[in-house]
């Protein structure tokens, strides 16, 4: 009795780090264009999805295996990242926030639409075998192979960025323009510059994380909404400005979603509200969420 | 300070409304109805934007609509015309809670939280199907459906109403507190308004609004699920249309819901049925719109009507 | 000044939304409309419905006696509203006495009551609910050319009960949208039947990512066969979970997934064991009919038409929607090519085809629908990257189901 209480509690507590990871790598890229740009990029999801056909074309086409494919994918990402923000989001840098939003949300429908009518709407996968495999913790307990992966890569992608934007002279002028827009460049940073750095950044992540997608979960045209909205409601638990608020949202988040698929009946089916519920008492109780410090005027 | 020419073109309408689906072949008749339940969201959301609430969650709105209309149908038999008053009352009930949760969150928490309460609509509906049918769906009683005819002269009144209304908040005292709202709710109570209640106000008026889109929607298609009741399609449709149309203006909401119905339309005729060619307008509408055309076709026609009455170019203040 | 410019604009939008379909109403012609869809989320099950039609009309001749075949193609948009449009732009305005389709269960719900209005003479290739059936299955217009949710199972509990023996234990799995939840009652129903005993009744969300603790529950009972009641997106990530999940349960069954090529691409070695239903497989032996044998060859010569067609491998929807088109061409000619839906149903009725996909032949079904064909389906174990068909006993391969990988 005690050992099989032991045992699911040990299977929450590994099922909730996995996922954590998973959703650490869903949340990072837009907690970083938001946390600069203070614009909501509503086709983050997209660029996932984006990443996740181009390891999916590498994989079934020239049989590269996603990790391998990742480095060139992040790049493809920032590159596409850039020249969408070059030509469409810069200009409306200083409109209203409406704007932000109904322009983003319109590339995000391109971005969906030329997916499906390039690739259609069947569900790929890559198949590589790490995907498959997997090992016994303890009696019971099963770890995924394919989940510690990304666990381990959202750990390594975390370290990389912290430790950029807090030693590297980029990484510092991006924290500078975060923080406090007007400042930064009264000390000679190129605000603009950065903005167009950040959402290359950001765009990197989101593709590196469709490359790791494409062995998690099934790659559809489709698959970008979903992300997108696990990535909002994180980045406002954690705080919409700090980073390191972001990863404790991810993981406060896949605790509280895994506990109640397992221990509430049917649970699964109200473990998706998690989310909402969770946003919602959040933005009532404390609207800068766990770490951050944006409050009242978004 | 309402005219006479006012009433008399707000019963026209009416009239019109009344008589002209009558004379409508069925083709034009659906796609009325369809107009007039986009312009009621496009207003709807209109409304709250004007107050700088930007709402993303209105498929809420149309699927609490929706779903009163159809359950109390079924339950009691409420003739459609009634159902109005119930999914009226819900929806700015929902509007209200809204206002009230999010208290003096502005911007982006605003619509985050509209988002999130739509959502959990969604999934209560999917989850309780013992009330709501559940993703199985649910059919309106058949037999006290109303015909087509009559349907749509319903839907098209509803809409004139709902632009009436529209146009006169934006000629009363209000319209300058909806322009200070937008900018700071500090600057509104200089005006002797109350930033709290006339936000509750806004939000339930708008809500109410949407709703009876979703009872008109239910009544005329005679079978909703949540995910089409609470489709995220709607709220981007409501979206669009006051922007193509022309943000914060009376018309821009129901020119815009033309437009773009009108648009959706050809798209579909042109290139046949190539799946995802019609959302792709959309997005390119959506892009374009914002980067080239922030004021709407109501603002490029101000511009026209400026270049031609005046010879010079009218300054075109952004709102 | 922005009134004027409005009203010219919907005079215009009017003009065009009359003008179009004022085209195209040619006096002989036989017109049939195809509500399908063409867009959004069911566009897979359109698309292949709408290769069938047109394969079936090109076959066939494209003509009907001296009249020629008209199909007007109307996209449902996978949406309901788009659905009641297509329909009553079809059966009000185009006035077209016959339709196919469409295929999705939420689309054809949602033009039923547009439907009840004219009652055309309605062939629907799809549509599993048994919704359909209570609201319109009673209706002598009505011809239901796909199994019901009930008739999978009927015939999957049955088998299962033969190969493995009664008092066995079952966990069911399924989706929170309409297919789980139709699914499930006749699950339940006919398992339990058969002598089965369920142990356990899983939710899971449809669209999750995470199907661990559904699996960890299941993993605790020690079921002899599992049953994936999702469609094919969670089909796949249930497939592969269970898979890494290492879940030792002996049997895995699933419904219509395991057929489809989309879902054993993606799920790679953990398909391997998984046992499918559906109406039509790759490698099933028809035989031509003797009095249609143009029309329904044998299986090989179907298939490879086909390829040669459209240069893709045929799937379920695809022969589906090619029969029931074929037999609605059929039945118009033996009525003699007439406009008159009351004698082209009765022709209908009296079809007694031999096709691709079985005995073409309507009957009354058990949930009480009229005209029902094709209540018969086939089950298969994907066996080392190919199908073992293990019902129904002419087409059968092999009588051995095979336990799962980690059940060995």
């Amino acid at each position: 009795m005690a050992s099989s209480m032991a045992s699911l509690l040990l299977q929450i507590l590994v099922d909730a780090l996995l996922l954590g990871g998973v959703y650490t790598l869903m949340a990072v890229g837009l907690s970083l264009s938001f946390g600069v740009t203070r614009i909501i990029n509503f086709a983050h999801g997209d660029v996932v999805m984006y990443g996740s056909y181009a390891a999916f074309f590498a994989f079934s086409g020239l049989n590269i295996d996603p990790l391998l494919s990742l480095p060139a994918v992040a790049i493809l990402g920032a590159v596409g990242g850039y020249l969408l923000f070059k030509f469409s989001i810069d200009r409306i840098l200083e409109d209203v926030s409406i704007n932000q939003v109904l322009l983003t949300f319109g590339l995000g429908l391109i971005l969906q639409n030329v997916a499906v009518i390039l690739w259609t709407g069947d569900e790929r996968s890559t198949t590589p075998f790490y995907a498959f495999q997997s090992w016994f913790l303890s009696d019971d307990v099963v770890v995924a192979n394919g989940r510690l992966i990304a666990f381990g890569l959202a750990a390594a992608f975390m370290a990389l960025l912290l430790a950029w934007l807090r030693w590297s002279e980029l990484g510092r002028a991006t924290r500078a323009v975060s923080q406090n827009r007007a400042a930064a460049s009264l000390m000679g940073i190129n605000v603009r510059a950065i903005y167009g750095l950040s959402f290359a950044l950001s765009s990197a992540f989101g593709a590196a994380t469709g490359a790791i997608m494409s062995f998690l979960l099934p790659i559809t045209p489709f698959m970008g909404f979903p992300i997108l909205v696990k990535a909002f409601a994180i980045i406002i638990l954690g705080g919409l400005d700090s980073i390191l608020g972001t990863v404790i949202g991810a993981f406060f988040l896949a605790i509280a979603e895994t506990a109640i698929a397992y221990l509430v009946p049917q649970g699964i089916g109200w473990a998706e509200g998690v989310a909402f519920f969770l946003l919602v008492l959040m933005l009532i109780v404390r609207p800068a969420g766990i770490l951050g410090t944006v409050g009242r005027d978004a | 300070m309402t005219s006479a020419r006012t009433w008399i073109v707000i019963a026209a309408a009416l009239l019109a409304a009344l008589l002209v689906p009558h004379v409508l072949p069925p083709g034009l008749s659906d796609w009325a109805t369809r107009l007039s339940t986009l312009v009621l969201v496009a207003v709807s959301w209109n409304m709250m934007a004007n107050a700088g609430l930007i709402s993303l969650g209105h498929s809420g709105f149309w699927g609490l609509g929706a779903y009163t209309a159809a359950l109390l149908a079924n339950a009691v038999h409420m003739p459609f015309w009634f159902s109005v008053v119930p999914a009226m009352l819900l929806g700015a009930a929902f509007g209200v809670f809204l206002a009230y949760i999010t208290g003096r969150l502005r911007g982006l928490f605003f619509a985050i939280s509209t988002l999130a309460m739509s959502e959990a609509l969604r999934v209560v509906a999917l989850m309780v199907p013992k009330l709501t049918g559940g993703a199985e769906g649910l059919f309106v009683f058949d037999q006290i459906r109303p015909g087509r005819v009559t349907m749509t002269s319903f839907a098209l009144c509803l809409a004139v109403a709902t632009v009436a209304i529209s146009y006169f908040l934006s000629k009363s005292r209000y319209q300058y507190a909806l322009r200070a709202m937008r900018d700071s709710e500090s600057a509104v109570q200089m005006l002797g308004v109350n930033p709290a209640r006339f936000r509750i106000g806004v939000t339930a008026l708008s809500g109410a609004i949407a709703s009876c889109a979703g009872v008109i929607s239910a009544w005329y298609t005679g079978y909703l699920d949540p995910g089409a009741a609470f489709d995220l399609k709607i709220t981007i449709s409501s979206q669009i249309a006051p922007l193509f149309g022309g943000l914060y203006t009376v018309a821009g909401p129901v020119i815009g819901s033309i437009a773009i119905l009108t648009l959706s339309e050809l798209t579909r005729l042109q290139f046949g049925y190539t799946a995802g060619v019609g959302l792709l307008v959309y997005g390119f509408i959506l892009v374009f719109g914002v980067l080239f055309m922030p004021t709407g076709i109501v603002g490029l026609s101000h511009r026209w009507i400026g270049l031609f009455t005046r010879g010079r170019k009218l300054a075109v203040t952004r709102p | 000044m922005n009134f004027a410019r409005s009203s010219y604009l919907l005079a215009a939008c009017m003009l065009a939304a009359v003008a179009f379909p004022a085209l195209g109403q040619a006096q002989d012609t036989i017109r049939i409309g195809a509500p399908l869809a063409l867009s959004g989320k069911f566009v897979s099950y359109g698309a292949a419905a709408k290769r069938g039609v047109e394969m079936a009309v090109d076959i066939y001749g494209g003509k009907v006696g001296n009249k020629k075949i008209e199909i007007l193609f109307r996209d449902t948009q996978s949406d309901a509203q788009a659905a009641v449009n297509s329909f009553t732009q079809l059966l009000a305005e185009e006035k077209v006495n016959y339709l196919i389709g469409p295929i999705a269960t939420p689309m054809a719900m949602a033009g039923l009551p547009a439907w009840r209005r004219t009652k055309a003479l309605w062939v629907v290739p799809g549509a599993t609910t048994p919704l359909l059936e209570e609201e319109a299955g009673k209706e002598p217009m009505l011809f239901h050319t796909f199994p019901y949710a009930y008739h999978y199972h009927i015939s999957l509990a049955r088998i299962l009960r033969e190969r493995l023996g009664t008092g066995k234990t079952l966990a069911i799995i399924y989706s929170d949208d309409s297919y789980g939840r139709e699914h499930l009652p006749y699950a339940q129903k006919y398992f339990t039947q058969e002598g089965f005993k369920i142990v356990a009744e899983e939710l899971v969300r449809a669209g999750a990512t995470d199907l661990n603790p559904v699996l960890a529950k299941i993993r605790r009972v020690h079921p002899d066969i599992l049953l994936g009641l999702v469609q094919t997106t969670d089909g796949i990530q249930l497939t592969k979970q269970i898979y890494v999940q290492r879940l030792n349960v002996p049997y895995l069954i699933g419904t219509a997934y395991p057929q489809l090529k989309q879902w054993q691409d993606a799920t790679a070695e953990a398909q391997e064991g998984w046992v499918g239903v559906t109406t039509y497989i790759p490698g099933l032996k028809a035989t031509a009919d003797p009095k249609y044998p143009k029309l329904f060859p044998n299986s090989d010569a179907w298939i490879a038409e086909f390829t040669k067609r459209y240069n893709r491998v045929p799937e379920f929807i695809d022969v589906g929607a090619y029969v029931s088109t074929c037999m609605l061409l059929i039945a118009i000619e033996n009525a003699g090519v007439l406009d008159d839906k009351e004698k082209v149903a009765a022709e209908l009725k009296k079809l007694d085809v031999q096709t691709m996909i079985g005995r073409g032949k309507f009957v009354a079904s058990i949930g009480g629908t009229l005209n029902q064909a094709f209540s018969d389906v086939v089950v298969h174990q994907r066996v080392k990257g190919t199908d073992a068909i293990l019902f129904p006993k002419e087409f059968q391969t092999t009588d051995k189901i095979e336990p799962a990988t980690y059940a060995k």
